[in-house]
């Protein structure tokens, strides 16, 4: 079968020993990354992503996709043991998982929490391994229509779903497709923007932005606060769920794993959606509700799971179509285009090397990722002991280095610490950094897509609306941008 | 929060039409077979002006402190102020020199730690930092005054 000879493929590369360690490494990175808050996923991919750059493009998305499950798992850390979210796809874990460290449950908590990660994760390799490759021979056919369209609605989902405000998720999103018009246009050979700095032509890159507005941007709003290093004075005794435990999870999970990747493939909504949904789902249709919020190990067993089978649920659109999901997604398609990769559905075809060796090390991550979290939580622990007084300068330092690796000049660090202080403000008056990265990498892909599409129409715009699967996409992303408007009526 | 919002609206919606206008002046709208490059920043700046002016005409929600003040505002300055110092003397100083004295100021400021841990800190970070970027990965940092690449 001709699956099988591929997913041997994938596991011959994925067993090199490098990189193996860099799928461990990945999987450390991220449990470090996810349990310091300040710092999420998307912030963790864009400064791990320079350091890829000497790699081969498979051992670098082997390190990135390892590093993003790992994020997961860190974030849970935070919130079971001192009640604060490492990233926010592990917020509502908090609810349940902080109650059961306060009864003395904390070790049952992280226990669940990794079983359920690694149940989650590994059906969601399991259904990416069989959605994607269908998915990818489906979109062969796409012309420049419905990849503009695609674009959008991938664009509006996101947006719709970034913040409280939906008005000011749209300003960002647009500023970021203004961004990207910035530099060097392929089609006509002008120079947009430039401004006669020669520096401008290559127009805004992707990385130092990423770095500067998930980085340095969460950097400086953690410096307003004077914080003290978190103290927890909890043991962990016993990481293991008991066989009651396990009994009352087991259809948690379940239903975590089967939602969180139903929602993760949906554009737009990532691991933060899927937790949250799960728990109000396992709310709904537990016998006793009343329990959550009071330490029941359902509220952690699913969303946690929830959250990894999305992670790896969001792979799919990015590998199959070449459309991020998310701002972490997002920033790891820029990496491919980096690496010189094509994103699209000929990825598969082209390069099965790379998505094969992603899917089977993904299968190798998550084992990975329950041995360290079972075994290695007093060492994470530990890790959070580090004051923020000498963690900030750190990052900080990463973000200079990494934002200077990428093409060697000053001037890329200084255009992160501009979008450093843009993070900053972006985030504290309720903008969303998501939609502008996400914007930025998608944009001049949809630019040629879209002009692509009018020069073969000969009926201007329609031509998006009257070829069947366009059509249909259009109609969504339209839907994704009424939505709101309509509700913002309905309030008034 | 009502202020703020105003105040950002007017920047973006004269951005926008700047950006828009200078799309129409400077590239073309529509090429001999297709739409130009002027084509997609035009109507992005005419959608975000259009975006701005609903912000700017919407009911304004309530005043809220958004910006820190004291201490605070002096921690988000100093941080800023002193990365921007570190970036600007990266090519004079060069990335060791540069990493020690950023990481000393720094940590020393925030944290208050006693001399030698700060500076044990600030060393380590720096040797670090350039065994995994100049020696592993070969990315050529900037030298400055120090002679090691």
């Amino acid at each position: 079968m001709d699956f099988l000879t591929h997913l041997g493929l994938g596991f011959s590369i994925a067993l090199t020993p490098f990189n193996l360690l860099m799928a461990v490494a990945g999987v450390m990175v991220g449990m470090l990354i996810g349990a310091l808050p300040g710092i999420g996923p998307p912030s963790g991919v864009a400064l791990l992503l320079p350091l890829t750059f000497g790699m081969e493009p498979t051992s670098g998305i082997i390190m990135l996709a390892a590093m993003y499950a790992g994020t997961m798992y860190g974030g849970t850390i935070t919130s079971v043991l001192i009640n604060t979210p490492g990233e926010s796809a592990s917020v509502v874990t908090c609810l349940d998982g902080y109650q059961m460290a306060l009864q003395g449950r904390a070790g049952p908590a992280l226990g669940i929490a990794a079983f359920g990660s690694f149940i989650a994760g590994t059906v969601g390799v399991v259904l990416l391994m069989l959605v994607s490759p269908a998915l990818a021979k489906w979109a062969l056919s796409f012309g420049p229509p419905e990849t503009f369209a695609l674009m959008l609605l991938g664009l509006t989902t996101v947006t719709m779903l970034a913040g409280d405000d939906p008005l000011k998720g749209y300003i960002s999103m647009v500023l970021g497709l203004m961004l990207a018009m910035v530099g060097f246009d392929i089609i006509s050979g002008d120079a947009r923007y430039g401004f006669g700095i020669p520096e401008m032509m290559d127009g805004v890159d992707f990385l130092p932005a990423a770095i500067g507005l998930f980085g340095l941007g969460e950097v400086l709003a953690g410096a307003e606060e004077k914080t003290q290093t978190a103290k927890t004075k909890l043991r962990l005794r016993d990481v293991m769920p008991s066989l009651a435990d396990w009994s009352r999870s087991k259809w948690a999970i379940a239903r975590g794993t089967a939602l969180g990747f139903a929602v993760g493939v949906l554009p737009g909504a990532g691991p933060t959606v899927a937790s949250f949904l799960a728990y109000t789902v396992e709310k709904k249709v537990s016998k006793t509700p009343e329990q959550f919020g009071k330490g029941a190990i359902e509220g952690v067993a699913s969303p946690e799971s929830a959250n990894n089978a999305a992670a790896t649920a969001a792979m799919v659109p990015m590998l199959t179509l070449g459309i991020p999901g998310s701002a972490t997604t997002a920033i790891m398609l820029g990496g491919l285009m980096m690496w010189g990769l094509r994103p699209g559905p000929m990825l598969f075809e082209k390069n099965p090397e790379f998505v094969w060796g992603l899917i089977a090390s993904q299968y190798i991550a998550n084992v990975m990722l329950l041995l360290l979290s079972t075994l290695c939580i007093p060492l994470f622990v530990r890790a959070l002991r580090i004051p923020y007084s000498i963690l900030m300068p750190l990052i900080i330092l990463f973000c200079v280095t990494g934002a200077y690796s990428l093409k060697n000049n000053v001037w890329d660090v200084g255009q992160m610490l501009v979008f450093g202080v843009i993070g900053y403000f972006m985030k504290k008056l309720g903008y969303s950094p998501a939609a502008l990265v996400l914007a930025l990498v998608l944009g001049p892909l949809a630019e040629r897509a879209l002009r692509q599409s009018l020069i073969i129409s000969d009926a201007g715009m329609g031509i998006f609306f009257m070829r069947p699967i366009s059509g249909v996409l259009m109609a969504l992303a339209l839907l994704a941008v009424a939505v709101p408007v309509v509700r913002a009526f309905m309030k008034k | 929060m009502s202020r703020a919002d105003r105040i950002t609206a007017s920047l973006l919606l004269a951005f926008s039409v700047a950006f828009s206008a200078g799309a129409l002046k400077f590239y073309k709208y529509w090429g001999h077979d297709g739409p130009g490059s002027a084509f997609l920043p035009f109507w992005l700046g005419v959608v975000m002006a259009v975006l701005a002016g609903m912000m700017l005409f919407r009911r304004p929600g309530e005043i809220e402190d958004w910006l820190p003040r004291g201490e605070a505002r002096a921690r988000v300055l100093v941080v800023l102020g002193v990365t921007a110092a570190f970036i600007a003397l990266l090519n004079v100083l060069g990335m060791i020199i540069g990493t020690v004295l950023f990481l000393v100021v720094l940590v020393r400021y925030l944290g208050r730690h006693p001399w030698w841990l700060t500076i044990a800190i600030a060393l380590a970070a720096a040797g670090l930092n350039w065994l995994v970027f100049v020696r592993w990965l070969r990315v050529p940092m900037p030298e400055g005054v120090l002679w090691i690449s």
